[in-house]
C-alpha cells in the first residue's frame, strides 16, 4: 500500500508525524495470526496512538469504529496500523513490540534520521526502506502546498482538496474549531492514518487572511 | 476527481470520471440517501476501478485490501528485496489526481523495453496483455482508478540507467505520480543509495517508511 510513505510538508512540521504498522507476510506468518494483531493493537492503545482504523470495516477510530468488534475482526486480517504524534510514544509502542516478541514485520513512517534514532534506542535494527522521491509528472494539477500538507496525510487519497478547503473555511468563518475541523477531515480516511493532531497544528499556524486558490495552474 | 456535477436542483455522479472510491458511500454525505453502487461497477472492466481506489475492496487474486502491495513491510521475513537490488514503485495517480491505465501503460512499455522486471506479486502485472512489450490488456486501458502501483526490481548497477531512461518520461503522463525506492540498510546500518540518488540529481524526501526488523524469522 505504502500509503504513509509521501507525507507532503516541512522537516519542522513532520517531526512529530508517525505511523506504525505491523503485517503479516503471505506465506510466512499470516496463517492464525489474529491474536498477535489484538497484542500490537493492545501495545498501540497503551502506547497513546492518536488514531488507528481499518480499510476493510471502511471507518477509523476518531470516525466511530468500534474498539470491541474491530479487536474481534483482527481474526479476518493481517495488518494493523495507528498513527502517533509524539517520538516517545512511538519509542515506547517498539519497545514493548520487541519484549512482546510477536515475530510480525512492523514498518514505522516517519522522519528518517528521527525514526533511526527511535529503533536504535529500542534496540532495533532498521530492515529495509521505502524511500520517497516525490511527486512527479503533471504536477500542475496538484493543490497548494497548504491543502497538498493535509490530503497526503491520506495515502489512498480518499480526502479531497475540496472538502479541506471547505473545513478551512468554515475554521477561518469561526463555524467549528481546528480540532473539530480536524476530526471532519479524518471521516474518509478509514485507515486511520491522518494524524488530527498535526492537522490542528497546521491549522493552528495558518495565517487567518491567507485565502484560498484552486490549484497551481 | 471532479466526478459530483450539480445541474439544476439535481447532484449527479459522471460515471465516466468517477473511480469507485466509495468516499460518498462510507460517509454517507447524501442527506437522501440517494447513492448506491450499480450493478456494473462489480463487472469487469469497470470492477477494477473498485479495486485499486476502495480500500475496503479486496482484490480477488491478492485478498488484499489497498493496492495489494508488500514491498518494504515484510520484507524482513520474505526477502523480497535483497542487498544489491533496488525496488522503485510508481503510484500513478497519487496524491488526489486519479489515473487512467493509458498513463501507467507509458511506463510499463518502457520498463519492459529495458528488460527489467515487472514484480509478480502486484495487481498491475495481472493486467499486462504480454509481460514481454509491458502492454496492457485494451479492455483495462480507459478505465480511471485513484491510484495504481506500478512495482519493478532491479540490480544496484541499474540505478543511473532506470532514472535517466525512465523518470524522464513521466514528464509526458497525463497525471501525478508519486515515487518511491525500496533499499536495505547496509551492514553499518546506513542508506548509501541516498548519496548516489542526489548525485542522478534525484531529491530524496526527509521522510521514508523504515521495516525495523520484527518480523520472524529473519532475513538477514
Amino acid at each position: 500500500m505504502s500509503h504513509s510513505l509521501h507525507r507532503y510538508g516541512s522537516v519542522e512540521n513532520l517531526k512529530n508525524d508517525f505511523c506504525i504498522y505491523s503485517r503479516a507476510a503471505r506465506g510466512v506468518n499470516r496463517e492464525n495470526c489474529g491474536e498477535k494483531l489484538r497484542r500490537i493493537l493492545e501495545i498501540y492503545l497503551s502506547s497513546d496512538a492518536v488514531n488507528f482504523g481499518s480499510s476493510h470495516s471502511g471507518k477509523c477510530y476518531l470516525a466511530g469504529l468500534d474498539l470491541e468488534e474491530y479487536a474481534k475482526s483482527l481474526d479476518n486480517s493481517y495488518g494493523i496500523i495507528a498513527t502517533f504524534s509524539d517520538r516517545k510514544d512511538v519509542l515506547n509502542a517498539l519497545k514493548k513490540m520487541k519484549m512482546a516478541k510477536l515475530g510480525i514485520s512492523t514498518v514505522v513512517s516517519g522522519l528518517i534520521d528521527e525514526v533511526k534514532s527511535i529503533a536504535e534506542e529500542a534496540g532495533l535494527q532498521p530492515h529495509t526502506a521505502l524511500l520517497s522521491l516525490g511527486i512527479h509528472g503533471k504536477r500542475s494539477v496538484l493543490p497548494e502546498d497548504e491543502i497538498l500538507e493535509i490530503v497526503t496525510m491520506c495515502g489512498h487519497s480518499l480526502i479531497s482538496p475540496r472538502l479541506v478547503r471547505s473545513v478551512l473555511e468554515k475554521i477561518q468563518n469561526e463555524e467549528i474549531s481546528p480540532k473539530e475541523g480536524a476530526l471532519q477531515l479524518t471521516r474518509p480516511c478509514s485507515c486511520g492514518i491522518f494524524n488530527t493532531t498535526r492537522c490542528q497544528t497546521l491549522v493552528e499556524k495558518r495565517p487567518k487572511t491567507q485565502q484560498e486558490g484552486r490549484c497551481r495552474e | 476527481m471532479h466526478c459530483i456535477l450539480e445541474e439544476d436542483e439535481e447532484v449527479l455522479i459522471d460515471q465516466d470520471e468517477c473511480v469507485e472510491c466509495g468516499v460518498c458511500l462510507h460517509t454517507e454525505v447524501c442527506p437522501t440517501d440517494a447513492i448506491y453502487r450499480p450493478e456494473e461497477s462489480f463487472v469487469y472492466p469497470r470492477a477494477i476501478r473498485m479495486q485499486m481506489s476502495d480500500p475496503s475492496a479486496q482484490h480477488p487474486a491478492f485478498k488484499a485490501w489497498g493496492r495489494g502491495t508488500e514491498e518494504a513491510k515484510t520484507n524482513d521475513v520474505t526477502g523480497k528485496f535483497g542487498h544489491g537490488e533496488y525496488g522503485m514503485l510508481f503510484e500513478f495517480g497519487r496524491p488526489v489526481t486519479g489515473t487512467r491505465l493509458t498513463e501507467v501503460q507509458k511506463i510499463t512499455r518502457a520498463v519492459c523495453g529495458l528488460g527489467i522486471e515487472i514484480i509478480e506479486e502486484n495487481p498491475v502485472f495481472g493486467l499486462l496483455e504480454d509481460k514481454q512489450t509491458g502492454l496492457i490488456r485494451k479492455e483495462f486501458l480507459q478505465e480511471k482508478v485513484l491510484s495504481i502501483i506500478l512495482e519493478i526490481r532491479f540490480g544496484a548497477d541499474r540505478l543511473a540507467e532506470v532514472v535517466e531512461k525512465i523518470l524522464p518520461l513521466l514528464d509526458d503522463v497525463d497525471t501525478v505520480v508519486s515515487l518511491g525506492l525500496v533499499t536495505r540498510f547496509d551492514d553499518k546500518g546506513e542508506l548509501s543509495v541516498i548519496q548516489d540518488l542526489e548525485a542522478l540529481n534525484v531529491p530524496v524526501r526527509p521522510n521514508a517508511k523504515i521495516n525495523v526488523g520484527l518480523g520472524r524469522p529473519l532475513i538477514k
